[in-house]
């Protein structure tokens, strides 16, 4: 085959298989930067926490707890979702104001804490959980396009979507981003820290869930997939500049679309070392994330 | 770290720092006099275990330095752990050469390799580094299950050669640990007396300041690093003598955040009893709870929230409680 056949053949369902998973990336990076935005903390639990409420997604739908409709199961655990980030949050909530980088390590103790619960209540087993989409698949100029990558791509363009319209156009929103321009300012305003606080948390746990939903049925559900997962995330958050919600989006599918490449070319075993070395450079050459405008200082 | 000392006079800051630097060299001297004889006291199985408290309890002690003189917290530090147990297992498999050579090669590796990732992420601080550092924790046991032909993979290495030829290894492995548990508590506070531990110093505390007096703040972030570095490959070097195995499963991520536990647990404290609470922590929650798997991460995660909540509150209640008796 000649190497423009193979770049055709190879290269661009790669391209967009890793936009797919990118998509997914983003949401959960998105989910960190709004927490880093306004609380300044970084949410290590993130995954783990999120990889609990997809095991109980499978655990009310398959009958290991309750045999609930797929519906219902997702509706308890987005509840269960927000009910943990909300406790979360009250724990951690006198630390935040006192020191990030202490907090930072608090919610480590969430996820140790969210990932034993899970193998408490799970175990250690891996279990299989299924979106109940429509199974079909066609091709447009030589790309396989299945029924899960348009639902992952509607999910994320429509969660996305509504995201950054509540940030751009509602008090809530106008709050946030003043809270996170400057805390100091937006309190002597009369925001409540706090609240908007509450919003960032339990907006990124519901990002959380989503993100987990949809990338299960690519992998098997265990202990650790989604927790694996949420590094990628956690670089993405780290090539966007972790402070920018764009970049977020714009780091996921960058990470996802570069880790297909990786893998397919050069080497599956390498890839957390890899995803280590795109952190470095990107921190390097992007400090403040792609997406930052050149700016200047004089001294 | 501790601001409990900013509202007491001068002479009273004074007076109580050189009681507890004291009190803290004879707590000190005793524990360690204590330790030289527990192998006379307790059984074999006791032994090897206090000689794997010894080794991860300078584990604990490179985490807390970064945090106490660089102001960062790692989620890492397996990286150098595993630099210096595979150095101590690679020289002894492969080639038979003892701790002689090897845990200076460890140390060497230990302080480059901390040099070389301190380079590239010079200018980030806070949660950017910590973010770096768990992408080093999750990039460790995948290199090493793939130079598999130098570490032996998934099986790991098995370290038997003695340090000193004709002692009972038993022996070995508890007091080698000792040694250098000791060594590199003693190096750790002659570090704080020295100018570059000043610097360092001057360089968390007051930036600016240390700019002036030319302290650059690289500079510290990097040698911060490679020191902590160098310490961490040193625990990783005694961890792989004491506890007679190399393997990848001894240094995944959740081990990395393990030590960082550890490190929170004995309050961020450099000193050896401090440490030591650390690294028995580390090393006996496991074991004590190794019938439950499940609740060793759940145990972890209370002992983590438990200190941090505590080291908030604790001040607190304790300035309540000192108004209280003023009042009455």
């Amino acid at each position: 085959m000649s190497f423009w056949d193979s770049l055709l053949y190879d290269l661009f369902p790669l391209i967009w298989s890793g936009m797919i998973t990118g998509c997914l990336y983003a949401l959960g990076a998105l989910g960190l930067v709004m927490i880093f935005k306004c609380s300044k903390v970084v949410n290590f639990s993130h995954g783990n926490v999120a990889g609990l409420t997809a095991f109980l997604v499978y655990g009310l739908s398959s009958g290991v707890l309750m045999s609930l409709s797929w519906g219902a199961a997702v509706l308890v655990a987005l509840l269960a979702a927000v009910a943990i980030a909300f406790l979360i949050y009250s724990i951690i909530s006198p630390v935040v104001f006192e020191s990030d980088l202490t907090s930072t390590i608090a919610t480590l103790g969430f996820g140790l804490i969210a990932q034993g619960v899970t193998l408490l209540i799970f175990g250690a087993d891996i279990v299989a959980l299924d979106l109940p989409i429509p199974r079909f698949a066609f091709s447009v100029l030589g790309l396989l396009i299945t029924g899960y990558d348009l639902t992952v791509l509607a999910v994320a363009v429509v969660t996305i979507g509504a995201l950054f319209i509540i940030i751009d156009y509602t008090k809530l929103g106008i709050a946030f981003r003043a809270i996170s321009e400057n805390p100091f300012a937006a309190e002597v305003c009369g925001l409540n820290l706090r609240s908007v606080h509450y919003f960032a948390w339990i907006t990124a746990a519901i990002l959380g869930v989503v993100g987990a939903l949809l990338i299960v049925p690519t992998t098997f559900l265990s202990v650790t997939t989604v927790a694996t997962f949420m590094l990628q995330a956690f670089a993405a958050a780290v090539i966007g500049g972790f402070a920018s919600l764009p970049g977020a989006l714009v780091g996921g599918v960058l990470v996802g679309v570069l880790m297909n490449l990786f893998t397919f070319y050069v080497s599956p075993e390498f890839s957390s070392t890899f995803l280590l070395a795109v952190i470095l450079a990107a921190l390097n050459i992007f400090p403040n994330g792609i997406l930052q405008k050149v700016g200047g200082s004089r001294v | 770290m501790s601001d409990q000392a900013t509202h007491m006079t001068p002479d009273q800051t004074v007076l109580s720092r050189l009681s507890g630097v004291a009190t803290s060299g004879v707590t000190t001297t005793v524990l360690v006099a204590a330790l030289i004889f527990m192998p006379f006291l307790l059984g074999g199985s006791w032994t090897f275990t206090l000689g794997l408290c010894f080794a991860n309890s300078i584990g604990v002690l490179a985490v807390s330095l970064l945090v106490r003189y660089g102001g960062e917290v790692s989620i890492g530090h397996t990286f150098f752990t595993a630099l210096g147990a595979y150095s101590v297992g690679v020289l002894d498999v492969r080639y038979g050469i003892s701790l002689w050579a090897s845990v200076p090669l460890a140390l060497l590796l230990g302080v480059t390799f901390g040099l070389l990732f301190a380079w590239p992420s010079r200018n980030l601080h806070g949660i950017y580094l910590a973010v770096t550092t768990l992408a080093l924790a999750l990039a460790v046991p995948e290199m090493i299950n793939n130079f598999d032909a130098l570490t032996g993979g998934y099986e790991g290495l098995y370290v038997s050669t003695p340090f000193i030829p004709g002692v009972s290894m038993g022996m070995q492995r508890y007091y080698v640990a000792l040694v250098m548990l000791v060594i590199v508590c003693v190096a750790v506070a002659r570090l704080r007396l020295s100018r570059q531990g000043m610097a360092l110093l001057l360089a968390k505390t007051h930036p600016s300041a240390a700019d002036a007096f030319g302290t650059r703040r690289v500079w510290a972030r990097i040698s911060i690093m490679g020191i902590s570095g160098g310490i961490g490959a040193l625990c990783g070097a005694t961890l792989a003598f004491s506890g007679s195995t190399v393997s990848p499963g001894g240094f995944t991520f959740w081990q990395a955040i393990f030590l960082l536990v550890g490190s929170v647990v004995s309050f961020y404290g450099l000193s050896l009893p401090r440490v030591l609470i650390g690294g028995a922590f580390v090393t006996l929650v496991p074991q004590l709870l190794s019938a439950s798997g499940a609740w060793i991460p759940v145990f972890y995660g209370l002992a983590l929230l438990g200190m941090i909540l505590l080291g908030h509150y604790m001040p607190r209640i304790r300035k309540a409680m000192a108004q209280k008796s003023e009042v009455a």
